[in-house]
Protein backbone atom coordinates (compact mmCIF):
# COMPACT_ATOMS: atom_id res chain seq x y z
CA UNK A 1 0.00 0.00 0.00
CA UNK A 2 1.33 3.64 -0.72
CA UNK A 3 0.10 4.63 2.56
CA UNK A 4 2.26 3.00 4.51
CA UNK A 5 5.28 4.78 2.80
CA UNK A 6 3.93 8.27 3.93
CA UNK A 7 2.65 6.57 7.54
CA UNK A 8 5.51 4.23 7.98
CA UNK A 9 5.61 1.86 11.46
CA UNK A 10 5.42 5.07 13.65
CA UNK A 11 1.94 5.59 13.99
CA UNK A 12 1.31 1.78 14.39
CA UNK A 13 4.15 1.84 17.01
CA UNK A 14 2.78 4.88 19.07
CA UNK A 15 -1.15 3.63 18.82
CA UNK A 16 -0.41 0.23 20.48
CA UNK A 17 1.48 1.84 23.00
CA UNK A 18 -0.99 4.38 23.86
CA UNK A 19 -3.65 1.33 23.91
CA UNK A 20 -1.14 -0.42 26.16
CA UNK A 21 -0.64 2.58 28.44
CA UNK A 22 -4.51 2.97 28.39
CA UNK A 23 -5.18 -0.52 29.69
CA UNK A 24 -1.98 -0.26 31.91
CA UNK A 25 -3.65 2.81 33.62
CA UNK A 26 -6.83 0.84 34.11
CA UNK A 27 -5.07 -1.60 36.14
CA UNK A 28 -3.30 0.89 38.21
CA UNK A 29 -6.81 3.00 38.76
CA UNK A 30 -7.98 -0.53 40.06
CA UNK A 31 -5.36 -1.13 42.37
CA UNK A 32 -5.39 2.30 43.52
CA UNK A 33 -9.56 2.21 44.36
CA UNK A 34 -8.90 -1.66 45.89
CA UNK A 35 -6.00 -0.04 48.32
CA UNK A 36 -8.12 -1.31 51.46
CA UNK A 37 -9.82 -3.95 49.88
CA UNK A 38 -9.42 -7.23 52.00
CA UNK A 39 -7.95 -10.33 50.08
CA UNK A 40 -7.01 -7.88 47.15
CA UNK A 41 -4.45 -8.84 44.57
CA UNK A 42 -2.63 -6.27 42.94
CA UNK A 43 -2.73 -6.43 38.74
CA UNK A 44 -0.64 -4.35 36.57
CA UNK A 45 0.69 -4.45 32.86
CA UNK A 46 4.28 -4.97 31.80
CA UNK A 47 3.78 -2.60 28.79
CA UNK A 48 7.63 -2.59 27.56
CA UNK A 49 7.36 -6.41 27.45
CA UNK A 50 4.22 -6.69 25.81
CA UNK A 51 5.17 -3.71 23.01
CA UNK A 52 8.54 -6.06 22.34
CA UNK A 53 6.15 -9.08 22.03
CA UNK A 54 3.79 -7.41 19.78
CA UNK A 55 6.36 -5.97 17.53
CA UNK A 56 8.42 -8.94 17.30
CA UNK A 57 6.15 -11.87 17.16
CA UNK A 58 7.92 -14.37 14.95
CA UNK A 59 8.45 -12.74 11.78
CA UNK A 60 9.26 -16.02 10.18
CA UNK A 61 6.17 -17.76 11.06
CA UNK A 62 2.99 -16.34 9.18
CA UNK A 63 -0.48 -17.97 8.73
CA UNK A 64 -1.15 -17.60 4.49
CA UNK A 65 -4.98 -17.85 3.77
CA UNK A 66 -5.35 -20.66 1.07
CA UNK A 67 -9.08 -20.12 0.28
CA UNK A 68 -11.48 -16.92 0.25
CA UNK A 69 -13.19 -18.60 3.31
CA UNK A 70 -10.88 -18.67 5.47
CA UNK A 71 -11.03 -16.22 8.42
CA UNK A 72 -8.49 -13.69 8.65
CA UNK A 73 -5.49 -13.60 11.61
CA UNK A 74 -4.95 -10.83 13.73
CA UNK A 75 -2.13 -11.86 15.65
CA UNK A 76 -1.86 -7.84 16.84
CA UNK A 77 -4.49 -7.76 18.86
CA UNK A 78 -3.22 -5.70 21.81
CA UNK A 79 -6.43 -5.77 23.31
CA UNK A 80 -6.03 -9.68 24.52
CA UNK A 81 -3.37 -8.26 26.93
CA UNK A 82 -3.27 -10.23 29.87
CA UNK A 83 -2.46 -8.58 32.87
CA UNK A 84 0.20 -10.16 35.62
CA UNK A 85 -0.14 -9.98 39.44
CA UNK A 86 2.17 -7.01 40.52
CA UNK A 87 5.05 -7.61 42.66
CA UNK A 88 3.70 -7.65 46.15
CA UNK A 89 5.06 -4.93 48.79
CA UNK A 90 8.23 -6.65 49.99
CA UNK A 91 7.58 -6.73 53.77
CA UNK A 92 4.07 -6.06 54.88
CA UNK A 93 2.16 -6.11 58.51
CA UNK A 94 -0.91 -5.72 56.99
CA UNK A 95 -2.82 -9.19 57.65
CA UNK A 96 -5.47 -9.00 55.33
CA UNK A 97 -4.42 -10.91 51.84
CA UNK A 98 -4.07 -7.15 50.27
CA UNK A 99 -1.07 -6.73 47.82
CA UNK A 100 -1.38 -3.55 46.60
CA UNK A 101 1.95 -1.16 47.24
CA UNK A 102 0.05 2.14 47.46
CA UNK A 103 3.76 4.31 46.66
CA UNK A 104 5.05 2.07 44.10
CA UNK A 105 1.69 2.14 42.15
CA UNK A 106 1.32 6.08 42.88
CA UNK A 107 4.87 6.06 40.95
CA UNK A 108 3.71 4.19 38.50
CA UNK A 109 0.71 6.12 37.73
CA UNK A 110 2.70 9.23 37.27
CA UNK A 111 5.06 7.45 35.25
CA UNK A 112 2.41 5.62 32.98
CA UNK A 113 0.53 9.19 32.63
CA UNK A 114 3.32 10.93 31.36
CA UNK A 115 4.75 8.61 28.87
CA UNK A 116 1.10 8.46 27.81
CA UNK A 117 1.18 12.40 27.08
CA UNK A 118 4.55 12.15 25.99
CA UNK A 119 3.32 9.25 23.19
CA UNK A 120 0.21 11.44 22.36
CA UNK A 121 2.52 14.38 21.67
CA UNK A 122 4.46 12.01 19.09
CA UNK A 123 1.50 11.47 17.11
CA UNK A 124 0.31 14.58 16.93
CA UNK A 125 3.57 16.12 15.86
CA UNK A 126 3.80 13.59 13.45
CA UNK A 127 0.67 14.35 11.72
CA UNK A 128 1.39 18.17 12.01
CA UNK A 129 5.04 17.15 10.11
CA UNK A 130 2.84 15.56 7.39
CA UNK A 131 0.41 18.33 7.02
CA UNK A 132 3.40 20.65 6.38
CA UNK A 133 4.67 18.20 3.69
CA UNK A 134 1.05 18.40 1.85
CA UNK A 135 0.95 22.05 2.62
CA UNK A 136 4.31 22.73 0.97
CA UNK A 137 5.39 24.23 4.27
CA UNK A 138 3.47 27.24 3.59
CA UNK B 1 -12.49 3.01 25.55
CA UNK B 2 -10.14 2.16 28.90
CA UNK B 3 -10.49 5.73 30.00
CA UNK B 4 -14.29 5.74 30.77
CA UNK B 5 -13.61 2.58 32.51
CA UNK B 6 -10.89 3.85 34.72
CA UNK B 7 -12.71 6.87 35.62
CA UNK B 8 -15.45 4.66 36.94
CA UNK B 9 -12.86 2.49 38.81
CA UNK B 10 -11.70 5.83 40.54
CA UNK B 11 -14.86 7.14 41.19
CA UNK B 12 -15.88 4.05 43.11
CA UNK B 13 -12.48 4.72 45.11
CA UNK B 14 -13.86 7.59 45.88
CA UNK B 15 -17.51 6.83 47.26
CA UNK B 16 -15.87 4.06 49.22
CA UNK B 17 -13.46 6.13 50.78
CA UNK B 18 -15.98 9.12 51.16
CA UNK B 19 -18.56 6.51 53.16
CA UNK B 20 -15.58 5.09 55.52
CA UNK B 21 -15.34 8.72 56.09
CA UNK B 22 -18.71 9.70 57.16
CA UNK B 23 -18.93 6.44 59.21
CA UNK B 24 -15.45 7.87 61.13
CA UNK B 25 -17.34 11.04 61.97
CA UNK B 26 -19.90 9.17 63.19
CA UNK B 27 -18.09 6.78 65.34
CA UNK B 28 -16.24 10.37 66.49
CA UNK B 29 -19.45 12.29 67.12
CA UNK B 30 -21.20 9.29 69.01
CA UNK B 31 -17.95 9.36 71.20
CA UNK B 32 -19.80 9.57 74.32
CA UNK B 33 -23.29 8.38 73.25
CA UNK B 34 -25.38 6.17 75.76
CA UNK B 35 -28.25 5.63 74.19
CA UNK B 36 -29.52 4.89 70.48
CA UNK B 37 -32.98 4.01 69.15
CA UNK B 38 -31.74 0.48 69.58
CA UNK B 39 -31.18 1.00 73.24
CA UNK B 40 -27.81 0.98 74.62
CA UNK B 41 -24.76 2.91 73.92
CA UNK B 42 -23.58 3.54 70.53
CA UNK B 43 -21.36 0.85 69.00
CA UNK B 44 -18.89 1.76 66.31
CA UNK B 45 -19.39 1.22 62.92
CA UNK B 46 -16.44 0.29 60.15
CA UNK B 47 -17.01 -0.13 56.11
CA UNK B 48 -15.99 -3.17 54.89
CA UNK B 49 -14.92 -3.33 51.56
CA UNK B 50 -14.89 -5.84 48.42
CA UNK B 51 -13.48 -5.72 44.89
CA UNK B 52 -16.37 -5.53 41.92
CA UNK B 53 -16.06 -5.66 38.45
CA UNK B 54 -17.21 -2.74 36.67
CA UNK B 55 -18.85 -4.07 34.02
CA UNK B 56 -22.19 -5.31 34.17
CA UNK B 57 -23.05 -7.29 30.39
CA UNK B 58 -22.06 -10.78 31.35
CA UNK B 59 -19.65 -10.65 28.22
CA UNK B 60 -17.67 -7.79 29.49
CA UNK B 61 -17.41 -9.63 32.80
CA UNK B 62 -16.42 -12.91 30.98
CA UNK B 63 -13.91 -11.09 29.39
CA UNK B 64 -12.69 -9.12 32.35
CA UNK B 65 -12.04 -12.24 34.76
CA UNK B 66 -10.48 -14.18 31.56
CA UNK B 67 -8.29 -11.52 30.85
CA UNK B 68 -7.92 -8.61 33.05
CA UNK B 69 -8.80 -8.66 37.05
CA UNK B 70 -9.46 -5.08 37.00
CA UNK B 71 -11.96 -3.86 39.61
CA UNK B 72 -13.50 -1.05 41.54
CA UNK B 73 -14.60 -1.22 45.05
CA UNK B 74 -17.97 -1.22 47.10
CA UNK B 75 -19.04 -1.37 50.22
CA UNK B 76 -19.81 -5.00 51.09
CA UNK B 77 -21.29 -4.59 54.54
CA UNK B 78 -20.93 -1.90 57.56
CA UNK B 79 -19.60 -3.69 60.51
CA UNK B 80 -21.05 -3.41 63.52
CA UNK B 81 -18.24 -3.47 66.79
CA UNK B 82 -19.49 -5.93 68.68
CA UNK B 83 -17.20 -5.87 71.94
CA UNK B 84 -18.43 -4.72 75.19
CA UNK B 85 -19.37 -1.12 76.04
CA UNK B 86 -17.27 0.82 78.74
CA UNK B 87 -18.64 0.92 82.15
CA UNK B 88 -17.84 4.58 83.58
CA UNK B 89 -18.99 5.29 87.48
CA UNK B 90 -21.34 7.98 87.02
CA UNK B 91 -24.51 7.70 89.72
CA UNK B 92 -25.53 10.89 89.05
CA UNK B 93 -25.74 10.24 85.13
CA UNK B 94 -29.80 9.24 84.23
CA UNK B 95 -28.83 6.24 82.37
CA UNK B 96 -26.50 4.91 84.80
CA UNK B 97 -28.07 1.42 85.82
CA UNK B 98 -28.70 0.38 89.94
CA UNK B 99 -24.78 -0.04 90.69
CA UNK B 100 -24.33 3.66 89.46
CA UNK B 101 -22.51 2.96 86.21
CA UNK B 102 -23.19 4.08 82.82
CA UNK B 103 -22.12 2.13 79.22
CA UNK B 104 -20.16 4.46 77.35
CA UNK B 105 -19.00 3.53 73.56
CA UNK B 106 -16.06 1.08 73.44
CA UNK B 107 -14.60 3.54 70.90
CA UNK B 108 -10.96 4.73 70.76
CA UNK B 109 -10.53 8.57 69.55
CA UNK B 110 -6.77 7.67 68.33
CA UNK B 111 -7.90 4.42 66.22
CA UNK B 112 -10.33 6.98 64.83
CA UNK B 113 -7.86 9.83 63.74
CA UNK B 114 -5.45 7.07 61.60
CA UNK B 115 -8.41 5.37 60.15
CA UNK B 116 -9.44 9.15 58.95
CA UNK B 117 -6.28 10.37 57.79
CA UNK B 118 -5.67 6.42 55.93
CA UNK B 119 -9.31 7.47 54.47
CA UNK B 120 -8.10 10.75 53.82
CA UNK B 121 -4.97 9.47 51.23
CA UNK B 122 -6.84 7.03 49.68
CA UNK B 123 -9.31 9.37 48.61
CA UNK B 124 -6.71 11.57 47.47
CA UNK B 125 -5.12 8.70 45.91
CA UNK B 126 -8.21 8.20 43.67
CA UNK B 127 -8.65 11.70 42.77
CA UNK B 128 -4.89 11.81 41.53
CA UNK B 129 -5.92 8.89 39.33
CA UNK B 130 -9.07 10.28 37.75
CA UNK B 131 -7.24 13.40 36.76
CA UNK B 132 -4.73 11.41 35.11
CA UNK B 133 -7.01 9.65 33.65
CA UNK B 134 -9.12 12.55 32.25
CA UNK B 135 -5.26 14.48 31.20
CA UNK B 136 -4.56 11.37 29.43
CA UNK B 137 -8.08 11.13 27.33
CA UNK B 138 -7.65 15.18 26.70
CA UNK B 139 -4.02 14.57 25.23
CA UNK B 140 -5.57 11.58 23.14
CA UNK B 141 -8.00 14.30 22.03
CA UNK B 142 -5.56 16.57 20.97
CA UNK B 143 -4.17 14.41 18.26
CA UNK B 144 -4.86 15.76 15.01
CA UNK B 145 -5.44 19.04 16.14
Amino acid sequence: MPTDKIFSNTLNTLEKSLNLRSIQHKALSSNIANMDTPNYKAVELDVAKQMAKQNGSLPGLKLVRTKVGHLPIRSDRSDQVTLKAARPPGFSLRGDGNTVDIDRTMGKLAENTLLYNATAQLISKKFKGLKNVIKGGK
Amino acid sequence: MDFFNSIQTSSSGLSAQRLRMNLISGNLANVNTTRTRDGGPYRRKEAIFAAQPMNSEFNKILTDRLNNQTAGVRVDRIYEDTSPPLMKYDPSHPHANDKGYVAVPNINPMEEMVNMISATRGFEANVTALKAAKEMALKALEIGR
